[in-house]
């Protein structure tokens, strides 16, 4: 009989007993509802850089916006822009992002504007890294959460949809890269007919053995609770973001121990034809997030999730000749939850005082959002202490 | 008498190739050891292919001062050409007749890293490794001497910023930390002084070539490591080649690379660096020192060492002829492994060991040798490659380091056992 066949036929508990992680998780799955409940966190990448400018519009400052950006600019007629102001900000919403204008009515909603990092790096990769490890590029190969999860908890750290760990990559941290839930079920079967490795005392194979055994373990984790789980019920955005969000619920909703989950969104890099590129991008966002929002609440995980937005730079003020922007700076960050305080965070973008790149200044470090989800919403010890917080939890 | 068996022929051939070559193992077995070892070392002279086209230096640098658009224009030529590049190392690294060349070029690239990331200029990173190549095997004095006028590293550390009215320490820096001394053993004196020392080094704003600008060199007198005079940078090289330290680091870093993961006994290092530093820095003889060392041969180190992207990737083709993917998907595997060449992470270089393996690098890592290697091993097919053991026995001895930790396959028959061994942890490592 092999390992699959075992499983199936008895259950995940005794299982377990084959990989000792996976006692640890099951046992916090049975005592579930007595405990408190997890808090999780799920991280939206937008990549290739998000203009912030184009997301919350300046209203307050509309002459000023419209004079760099000619051609780009989010059109002022029909009142589109004058509708669409968040609370006092002085900064309106995309109308593209409609959709979500619901849960900024109920207070489920914050914005958090001017985020960046003092002398910032224009390059995707290198400023990824920076988001990434929250460090100058180089110096470390640790994603911030890498630095966090191990003590929030023992088992599986995250799931990531795609195919680099980011955040958190590092050897501390336990986290899967996945195409989706199925697809590694079904890669996980390599490691099938693997011995369980009891002791090894070279210690490359035993850092070897310890890996495969995580991905094991998640491999049982994923067979047992999503094998026949429990439906999300509703119609999903039908968008690949969608599809992959639908799929974070999923896990979510039958019980996956993973803390944190992250999902991406490409192609934000708009050196040509923003209008339509961003919009378009921006409304998939919208309609997945929420979806997403709408299935935590119906299954009554809303007050346990933190839903947050990163990019890995925000885009020139000044409009290009092509109709695009280029690599810039600050940019915005959207959280969402049932436990978000509603607001827009952070200064209004100056407009007259940019860098001598032609960039926003930053005004919020990014890791002052680091060291609020860690202090105020997974209430670890705090790495980024020094930076402070923001209430938006 | 100490003529190879097999297993050590193949350990002599798996530590210094790419790949358990079957070729290699069989001219080696039975040799003396010392014979072996210099056979190793002395390999006929092979040539690189050529290099795809590479925009030159003075084309693609002007175009970053010329315009949003055509500093983008730039971006993406640079980004297109680097990946040519990395297809290029790649497809040298299959094909190459010296195999021990090409893991020290590797080597090398990965002690003194630039990036086509950082640098955006593929053409210099080509230069490079021309330059990494020459010296490979070469002297140590003469490589960080090129090293110091490489104009992808001037570009890489901001050598080429580094100027009398405004010294940049980034080379300097590293120059102390990583290519010789280590961290503590210099002060930030000592890195202020070696960046004045180096002040005007630059890159040829027409030909892209290394060039001393006079004015721009400061001549002053420099405090630098508790000697004093108007030191230029060749000065300083000379001043760090003199520091026992220099040359430690360097074997130390050979044994992360062609021993093991596990820390080298101290005993071990002073005395290999002090006939590296005796030798006046002869790269052959430390290698040959270390080859003839019990460390080497020791049992203790056997397995210890995670195979590299490269070395999984390229080496278990060398060893097995399976169908290969093309030169784009290699490019991409090595970097869904964490092995971008021509972009190393940053400055430190691949960290490596068990830094190689995390649960996506273990799933990407076994989905690829289980695809090569899976054929339909039920029907007996003349196409499927040929595996020149001749039993199980000589199987485990060829493909692994040491015993395998999963059982073995029931059913009989070569691919399906060599299948399942590139499916066992014990493959990962060397």
């Amino acid at each position: 009989m092999d390992r699959r066949d075992f499983l199936k036929l008895a259950g995940a508990a005794s299982a377990a007993g084959l990989a000792p992680d996976v006692l640890w998780a099951a046992g916090q799955q049975q005592s579930n509802g007595q405990r408190p409940r997890q808090r999780k966190l799920v991280l939206v990448r937008l990549k290739g850089g998000n203009d912030g400018l184009n997301t919350l519009i300046p209203h307050f400052d509309y002459e000023k916006y419209k004079s760099l950006r000619p051609n780009i600019s989010m059109p002022h007629h029909k009142k589109k822009i004058d509708q669409r102001v968040l609370g006092d900000s002085g900064m309106s919403m995309n109308p593209y992002m409609d959709k979500l204008r619901p849960w900024w009515k109920a207070n489920d909603m914050a914005w958090i504007q001017g985020v960046g990092y003092p002398r910032p790096i224009l390059s995707h990769f290198e400023s990824g890294d920076v988001w990434d490890m929250a460090t100058r590029s180089g110096q470390s190969n640790k994603g911030w959460l890498a630095h966090i999860l191990p003590s929030y908890q023992k088992n599986l750290h995250g799931i990531v949809l795609g195919d680099e760990l980011g955040p958190m990559a590092g050897k501390d941290c336990y986290a899967i890269a996945m195409k989706s839930p199925e697809v590694f079920v079904s890669q996980a079967e390599l490691f099938e007919g693997a011995q369980v490795h009891k002791k090894v005392n070279n210690p490359a194979l035993a850092h070897l053995t310890r890996i495969q055994s995580q991905v094991m373990g998640a491999s049982d984790e994923m067979i047992a609770k999503m094998t026949n789980p429990r439906q999300v019920g509703q119609g999903f955005a039908n968008s690949k973001l969608g599809r992959q969000l639908e799929s974070v619920a999923k896990m979510i909703i039958n019980g996956v121990s993973a803390p944190v989950y992250m999902v991406e969104l490409d192609g934000f890099d708009t050196h040509a034809n923003q209008v339509n590129l961003q919009n378009h991008n921006l409304s998939y966002l919208a309609d997945a997030l929420d979806s997403f929002a709408t299935a935590m609440k119906r299954h009554g995980h809303w007050d346990d999730v933190l839903v947050m937005t990163y990019s890995e730079f925000g885009r020139r003020v000044a409009e290009n000749r092509g109709g695009g922007t280029d690599h810039g700076a600050a940019s915005v960050q959207l959280v969402m939850g049932g436990k978000v305080n509603g607001g827009v965070y952070g200064s209004k973008p100056d407009l007259h005082r940019l860098d001598e790149q032609g960039n926003l200044r930053m005004t919020t470090d990014f890791r002052k959002v680091y060291s609020t989800i860690t202090q105020r919403w997974l209430r670890q010890r705090n790495p980024w202490a020094q930076y402070g917080t923001l209430p938006f939890v | 008498m100490n003529e190879l068996t097999f297993g050590e022929a193949r350990h002599l051939t798996v530590r210094t190739g790419l790949g358990a070559e079957w070729g290699s193992i069989k001219k080696l077995e039975g040799l003396p050891r010392e014979r072996a070892i210099e056979y190793i070392l002395n390999p006929a002279p092979s040539n690189t292919r050529p290099v795809p086209y590479l925009t030159p230096w003075n084309k693609l640098e002007p175009m970053r001062d010329a315009g949003a658009k055509t500093r983008a224009d730039a971006w993406v030529m640079a980004q297109k050409e680097g990946q040519r590049l990395q297809g290029w190392w790649i497809e040298q690294l299959f094909r190459t007749n010296t195999p021990l060349v090409e893991r020290m070029t590797l080597f090398w690239h990965n002690y003194f890293t630039s990036s086509i990331q950082k640098t955006l200029q593929p053409s210099l990173l080509h230069q490079q490794n021309l330059m990494l190549r020459k010296h490979a095997l070469g002297n140590f004095r003469n490589l960080l001497r090129a090293v110091a006028r490489d104009p992808a590293m001037l570009v890489y550390l901001d050598g080429y910023k580094n100027v009398k009215a405004e010294p940049n320490e980034n080379f300097a820096r590293e120059l102390l930390e990583l290519f010789t001394l280590g961290h503590g053993n210099y002060t930030q004196n000592d890195v202020e002084a070696a960046a004045k020392a180096f002040t005007g080094w630059g890159v040829h704003p027409r030909s892209g070539k290394f060039h001393i600008s006079g004015e721009h060199h400061d001549g002053s007198r420099k405090l630098f490591l508790r000697r004093a005079g108007n030191f230029t940078g060749d000065d300083i090289i000379e001043i760090l080649l003199q520091n026992p330290r220099t040359a430690e680091r360097v074997t130390e870093k050979f044994w992360k690379a062609f021993i093991s993961d596990i820390n080298p006994p101290r005993q071990t290092v002073v005395q290999w660096a002090n006939h590296f530093r005796n030798s006046n820095y002869d790269i052959k003889t430390l290698m040959r020192v270390m080859l003839n060392s019990d460390e080497f041969w020791s049992e203790r180190f056997r397995g210890t060492l995670v195979k590299s992207p490269v070395d999984l990737l390229i080496g278990t083709i060398r060893t097995i002829p399976y169908p290969r993917e093309n030169t784009t998907k290699m490019v991409n595997l090595c970097r869904l492994l964490g092995q971008k060449l021509f972009d190393p992470p940053n400055v430190k270089g691949w960290e490596g060991g068990d830094h190689w393996i995390s649960t996506q690098t273990l799933l990407v890592r076994a989905s690829y040798l289980a695809k090569i290697s899976r054929g339909n091993l039920n029907i007996r097919v003349k196409t499927g490659p040929h595996i020149r053991a001749k039993n199980n026995e000589e199987m485990l001895e060829w493909l692994l380091a040491v015993p395998p930790l999963n059982k073995l396959p029931e059913t009989p028959g070569k691919r399906r056992l060599a299948h399942a061994l590139l499916k066992d942890p014990a493959f990962q490592v060397t």
